[in-house]
């Protein structure tokens, strides 16, 4: 779960890296309030969940009250590359002499945190990574030993930053790794990480995305990753315990597994348009079926259904039974193909075919679909 | 022949006391496999399948000899059970459950290297040697014995294209499920060296998918270390950037971890790579596997 900037920066304070001061406004007079507060210039920041937002033009700087209440009313309620914009994050608009950059993340490679600085902060890390390498140090992380502030000044006399914004940039690292530990984040990124005209640091951005799979532990508190989810049929998904993507087509798509729901859409991608992605996982009872013909049914204007699963750990003839009892209870008119192997296969395609589903029982998800395709035609 | 799974193979079953972990217990031994216990904590000294339930793994391995173990443990106490497992000295542990914390995995995944396990997961269906033995959930009725070898990072897919090669008469020597998650316990190229030395393999296939960088490190390896034809297939063309496609791993983040990326550094290293599942057969036709 990706947070808001400005519920990372929260954390971020309160585990005592330095950050501006700053409010957050959802309308156009809580904008005033807060920036009368702080004093102009100010800075109005988009919160919405996607990196970038600066070059998409979600942040601006806003120097009187006029000019401010003109940029508020153009990015409320608008959109920053495809997301609407709530909250705007108000904050005092800094004197930054230098701009330097800090993030962890975790490399899935080594297995292993992987701590990045660099001098060259305000732009995009990878860009750093092309255009001046030497600029950049990084440091992983042994997850049997963990981590210790000397590593940081170890990996900081890299980039020679002299001894005054070496110590007090370690300082910021440490604070910013345990954050990333007791959070079980999946990345903590300050970026720029500026520097005073006094020598003090700044965090002026903050990124933060933390593991769903431990959100349950994590002791401090989080926002409710029920309410991110922005599309209500993903929410509803995430309900159910599925995984639904939403998509743009008319070909609903169940599968009971996430590589055999991308092939899926892949494979019907070349002729039609996928509505959505559905993978079950491993939980597949009769109830949970029957829930996801209701989810994918919650699309208008679908002309098929088309439902790929396979029984190793799922008994898809329980998952069976839920498909078509609501076949049955709804009087389903449209198309539905299914390839069913595995576990139970004979039972489920008598169950299936008992209620109309037109079943394939090949292995190639290829030649379902081409049925499919007979069945529906190409694109409206 | 094939790799990990052999007549030495003695299984025992962690969780099998679960719904999940009796049932596959079960299935696993109408495969033939050596499933010669079980580890439930508080729950030892009852039978499963006819198989004992000890309370801890030093008390099954010193019972059963065995070594190797596949877990059906709740995702938050894989951590435990696995460093358990490893201290008790068994060589092999498949990791079939998903969700498990990734700062849970990495530690579990440090541990293994140390200790000179082979471990796989988490998210694997496991591993399935046609004919000898399974630990895991694949289903037995799409695999059939032969020279091919399947690493895949879905389940689903390992037993769409185990089904498809069966069905054209193509057998597999071992199939792999390398795990889907961000973190694995063992990386894809190190699981294709296993394949590269295994006499009964004559050529493997690659099953990846969107996110992460697996399929690019294998390619390196593959390039300077593979002489045995290799072909891959990399699910979700059609993701959106930025959503999980249900695995854990499974996700685009800015130009990282594309479908084209993947295939450009595949094909780059020698692979073959299949725009879909069913162009398998023709591949394996090409080099003569069986």
């Amino acid at each position: 779960m990706r947070l808001h900037e400005f519920e990372a920066v929260n954390i971020f304070e309160a585990m005592g890296i330095p950050v501006p001061r700053r409010g957050v406004a959802g309308t156009v007079e809580e904008v005033l309030l807060v920036a009368g507060e702080i004093g102009y210039p100010v800075m109005l920041k988009s919160q919405v969940l996607v990196g970038g937002r600066g070059l998409a033009g979600g942040i601006k700087a806003a120097y009187h009250q006029e000019e401010l209440e003109e940029i508020a009313e153009a990015l409320l309620g608008g959109e920053v590359k495809g997301s609407t914009v709530r909250n705007l994050l108000v904050t005092e608009k800094a004197d930054i002499s230098k701009e330097l950059y800090v993030g962890i993340t975790l490399d899935g490679y080594s297995g292993k945190p992987i701590i990045v600085a660099s001098t060259e902060g305000g732009v995009s890390i990878e860009d750093t990574v092309r255009t001046a390498p030497e600029k950049i140090a990084s440091l992983r992380v042994d997850p049997l030993f963990g981590f210790y502030p000397y590593q940081a000044r170890t990996l900081l006399r890299k980039l020679a930053p002299g001894q005054r914004l070496l110590t007090a940039w370690a300082d910021v690292i440490s604070r910013l790794y345990h954050i990333f530990s007791q959070y079980e984040a999946l990345i903590v990124e300050i970026n720029p990480l500026a520097v005073l005209p006094n020598g003090g640091l700044l965090a002026v951005d903050a990124v933060m995305e933390v593991d769903n799979a431990a959100l349950s532990r994590v002791k401090y508190p989080l926002p409710d990753w029920m309410e991110r989810i922005e599309n209500s049929l993903e929410r509803k998904g995430r309900e159910i315990g599925v995984t639904y993507v939403n998509l743009d087509g008319d070909i609903g798509i169940i599968s009971s597994g996430a590589g055999l729901g991308m092939a899926s859409m892949d494979i019907i991608g070349e002729k039609m348009r996928p509505a959505n992605f559905l993978e079950t996982g491993g939980g597949i009872t009769e109830d949970l079926l029957y829930k996801c013909m209701e989810l994918v049914m919650m699309k208008v204007d679908l002309r098929a259904i088309f439902i790929n699963i396979y029984g190793g750990i799922n008994p898809i003839h329980e998952g069976a039974k839920g498909i078509a009892r609501y076949i049955r209870e709804h009087s389903l008119k449209i198309p539905i193909v299914a390839k069913a192997l595995g576990n139970h296969q004979e039972e489920t395609w008598e169950i299936l075919r008992s209620v109309g589903v037109h079943v394939v029982t090949e292995a190639a998800t290829e030649r379902a679909v081409e049925q499919l395709f007979e069945l529906v035609g190409g694109d409206k | 022949m094939g790799i990990l799974i052999d007549d030495s193979t003695r299984v025992i079953v962690q969780g099998i006391t679960g719904r999940i972990g009796s049932i596959q217990t079960r299935w696993m031994l109408a495969y033939g496999t050596k499933v010669v216990g079980g580890v439930t904590p508080g729950k030892g000294g009852s039978i499963i399948e006819g198989v004992p339930v000890f309370d801890s793994v030093e008390e099954a391995v010193k019972e059963t000899g065995a070594n190797a173990s596949v877990f059906f443990v709740p995702a938050v106490f894989v951590l435990d059970a696995f460093l358990e497992t490893v201290d008790a000295g068994v060589e092999l542990i498949v990791v079939v459950p998903e969700h498990i914390p990734i700062h849970d995995v990495i530690k579990m995944r440090a541990y293994a290297i140390q200790k000179g396990v082979f471990a796989l997961g988490p998210t694997t269906p496991g591993i399935l040697v046609p004919g000898k033995g399974k630990m895991g959930i694949m289903p037995a009725s799409l695999f059939a014995p032969g020279r091919v070898g399947i690493i895949s990072r879905s389940g689903t897919l390992s037993y769409e294209f185990a089904g498809i090669l069966s069905e054209n008469r193509v057998g597999q020597s071992t199939v792999v499920g390398m795990g889907a998650d961000h973190v694995i316990l063992t990386n894809l190229d190190d699981i294709l060296r296993l394949f590269e030395e295994d006499k009964g393999t004559d050529g493997v296939i690659i099953v990846g998918e969107v996110g992460g960088e697996q399929e690019e490190k294998a390619a390196r390896f593959i390039q300077e270390r593979m002489t045995k034809p290799v072909a891959a297939y990399i699910a979700g063309r059609y993701s959106p950037q930025g959503k999980q496609m249900g695995h854990a791993g499974a996700i685009v983040r800015g130009s990282a971890g594309t479908v084209a990326g993947k295939q450009e550094a595949l094909r780059e290293a020698g692979v073959e790579v299949l725009e879909s599942p069913i162009h398998v057969t023709r591949w394996a036709q090409k080099y003569n596997l069986k």
